[in-house]
C-alpha cells in the first residue's frame, strides 16, 4: 500500500482520486435525491465533446471538457424547465448525440488512440501535476458552492413546488445545481473516465440510502463509500495495471451490493 | 375577529390552456384570520386557482395582489404556509427525519450564510411541539402513518411563522380518526393563533361548524358567507348534484 504512495504518479493519482470522490459524492447526493441521476451520464458523455475538440485541436482537453459540459448542462435544464418534454428523454438524446458528436470530431481528427482511451475509462498514470491543480481549485469552489446552499438544494430534492412557495430560488439553484455537477464531471474524467464517472457519482448515495438514515448522515455514509472506493480502487489499479476507472466504479458496487445485503427487510 | 387587513385581493382572474378556459373571471378577496374552504368537483379548476395563488401557474388575465403587492414583486414568500395535495405520499427513501423537514420552514428565512439560530431552532421546536409530533422528531418520514406524515407537513409549514396555511386536499392517504383530528387542529390555530385557513376539502360536512366561508369553484367561483346556511346555500347542492342535506348528514358519519 505504502510502495505505491512513493511514486510522484500515484501522488497525484490519490489527491486527485480523493479530491474526486469528495465532489462526486457530495453532489451527487442532491443528484440522486432530485432524480437526476442520468444527467451525471450525460454531462459526462457531453464532456467527451469538450475532450475530442481538445485533442483534435490541440487546447487543453480538460478545460474543453469543463466548458462543453457546462454548456450541456444549462442546455438540458433549458429544455428539461421551458419545454414540455421529459426530463430522461431529453437527457437520453443529449447522451447519445454528444456520443456520437465526439466520435465523428475524434474520428475526423485522426485521434482515435490511446489518449482518448485514457478519458473515456480513466487512467492514474495520466494525471499530470497540471490536473491535480486544476481539479483543487475548480473543486474546492463547486464544494463551496454546494455547502453553502445544501439546505436549500436539500428543500428543493425533497418538493421542488413546495420550496418555490417558501420563496427559494429554485431555477437558480437548479442551474447552479447542474453547473457545478458539470463542472465535477469534467474534472473527474481524468481518473475515472467519462463513461464511468456517472456511477461514482450515484451510486455510493443509493448504498447510502439503503441505511435509512437523515440526510446528513446519508452524505457522510456516501462520501466514506466514495473514498473507500477511489482508495481501493485506485490500489487494485496499481497493482494489476487496470483502468483507474473500471477498478474504482467495481469497487463501489460491491459496496452498493454489500449495503443491500446488509439492509435486507 | 379584525378582517381589514387583506391577504388576497384577487381580481377578474382567468386562466386558460390553449383554447380551454379553466378558471373564468373569478374575485375575491381574502383577510387576516378568515377561515375559509374550497369544494368543487375534480377538473373545477380547485389546485388550479390555489397554484394561480401562489405564483407557480402564471394567470391568462386579471390580477392577484398578496399583502398588497402583485405576486411578481412579492418576497416575503415565507409568509405563506403551503401543504400540497400529494404532502403525505412521501417517497419513502426519502432521507429525512421529522426533524429534517420541520426544518425545512426555515429555510426561507434564514440568509444563505446563516446556521440555524436559537430562534429558528425555537420556532421549529415550537411548531413540533404544536402538531404533536415531538416525540417522533428522530423517525424517518417514510416510517410515519398518513396522519403523523401530515402533521410533519404542516409543522414544516408552521415553523415558518406564516401568516396564512394554503393546504390542497390535506387529508389525501389519512385515515377518518386522523382526518377529524387534523380539523380541530386546524381550527385551533386559527382561533388561538390567528391563522388565515384556506383549504380544498371534499368534507365539508365535517367542517361545517368552523369555517367562516365557503369557496365552491367550477370554472367559476361562488362564495359562501354566511357559515350557518353554509351548507343549504343552493349553489353547492348544485355543485355536487345531490341536496345539500346529504351533505349536512356526512358529517355525522364520522
Amino acid at each position: 500500500m505504502f510502495e505505491m504512495l512513493s511514486y510522484d504518479f500515484m501522488q497525484r493519482a490519490f489527491i486527485a482520486g480523493l479530491f474526486i470522490a469528495t465532489l462526486a459524492s457530495i453532489s451527487g447526493t442532491f443528484v440522486v435525491l432530485k432524480r437526476y441521476s442520468l444527467m451525471s451520464e450525460t454531462l459526462a458523455h457531453s464532456a467527451l465533446v469538450g475532450v475530442a475538440v481538445g485533442l483534435v485541436a490541440g487546447y487543453n482537453p480538460l478545460w474543453m471538457a469543463v466548458i462543453v459540459s457546462i454548456l450541456a448542462a444549462w442546455l438540458v435544464e433549458y429544455l428539461r424547465s421551458s419545454f414540455s418534454i421529459y426530463s430522461d428523454a431529453v437527457l437520453s438524446i443529449m447522451l447519445s448525440g454528444s456520443l456520437a458528436l465526439a466520435v465523428i470530431i475524434v474520428s475526423l481528427g485522426g485521434a482515435f488512440n490511446n489518449s482518448l482511451f485514457s478519458y473515456l475509462f480513466g487512467s492514474i498514470l495520466s494525471v499530470s501535476d497540471a490536473d491535480v491543480y486544476t481539479i483543487v481549485a475548480f473543486g474546492s469552489v463547486s464544494l463551496a458552492f454546494l455547502l453553502l446552499f445544501s439546505k436549500e438544494l436539500y428543500f428543493i430534492a425533497y418538493d421542488e413546488e413546495v420550496a418555490q412557495t417558501s420563496g427559494i430560488k429554485v431555477k437558480f439553484l437548479n442551474f447552479l445545481l447542474v453547473t457545478v455537477v458539470a463542472i465535477i464531471i469534467a474534472l473527474s474524467i481524468r481518473v475515472v473516465g467519462s463513461l464511468l464517472i456517472g456511477a461514482l457519482m450515484v451510486i455510493p448515495t443509493v448504498a447510502a440510502l439503503q441505511y435509512r438514515v437523515g440526510f446528513r448522515n446519508t452524505m457522510f455514509i456516501a462520501l466514506f463509500f466514495a473514498l473507500f472506493s477511489v482508495v481501493f480502487g485506485m490500489s487494485l489499479s496499481y497493482y494489476f495495471s487496470l483502468p483507474s476507472g473500471a477498478t474504482i466504479v467495481l469497487s463501489v458496487i460491491a459496496i452498493f451490493i454489500l449495503s443491500l445485503v446488509i439492509n435486507r427487510k | 375577529m379584525n378582517f381589514k387587513a387583506p391577504i388576497f385581493e384577487v381580481k377578474n382572474l382567468s386562466f386558460k390552456v390553449r383554447d380551454q378556459i379553466i378558471l373564468e373571471n373569478i374575485s375575491f378577496e381574502i383577510f387576516t384570520g378568515e377561515y375559509i374552504a374550497i369544494i368543487g368537483p375534480n377538473g373545477g379548476g380547485k389546485t388550479t386557482l390555489i397554484r394561480l395563488l401562489l405564483n407557480l401557474e402564471k394567470a391568462s388575465s386579471g390580477e392577484i395582489r398578496l399583502f398588497g403587492k402583485k405576486l411578481s414583486e412579492f418576497n416575503e414568500w415565507y409568509k405563506i404556509g403551503y401543504v400540497p395535495q400529494r404532502a403525505t405520499l412521501v417517497d419513502e427513501t426519502f432521507p429525512a427525519t421529522v426533524e429534517d423537514i420541520v426544518k425545512m420552514g426555515r429555510i426561507a428565512r434564514r440568509g444563505i450564510f446563516a446556521g440555524m439560530s436559537s430562534q429558528d431552532r425555537e420556532k421549529v421546536r415550537d411548531a413540533m411541539q404544536k402538531m404533536d409530533i415531538l416525540d417522533l422528531k428522530d423517525k424517518m418520514v417514510g416510517t410515519l402513518s398518513g396522519g403523523q406524515r401530515q402533521r410533519v407537513m404542516i409543522a414544516r409549514a408552521l415553523a415558518s411563522s406564516p401568516k396564512i396555511l394554503i393546504l390542497d386536499e390535506p387529508n389525501t392517504g389519512v385515515d377518518v380518526v386522523s382526518q377529524q383530528r387534523f380539523y380541530e387542529l386546524l381550527a385551533k390555530l386559527n382561533k388561538e393563533e390567528n391563522i388565515t385557513i384556506l383549504f380544498i376539502t371534499h368534507d365539508i360536512g365535517v367542517i361545517a361548524d368552523d369555517i367562516g366561508r365557503l369557496f365552491t369553484i367550477n370554472r367559476k367561483a361562488t362564495i359562501c358567507n354566511d357559515p350557518k346556511a353554509l351548507l343549504s346555500c343552493d349553489e353547492v347542492s348544485d355543485l355536487y348534484g345531490i341536496a345539500a342535506h346529504s351533505l349536512a348528514n356526512h358529517k355525522h358519519e364520522h
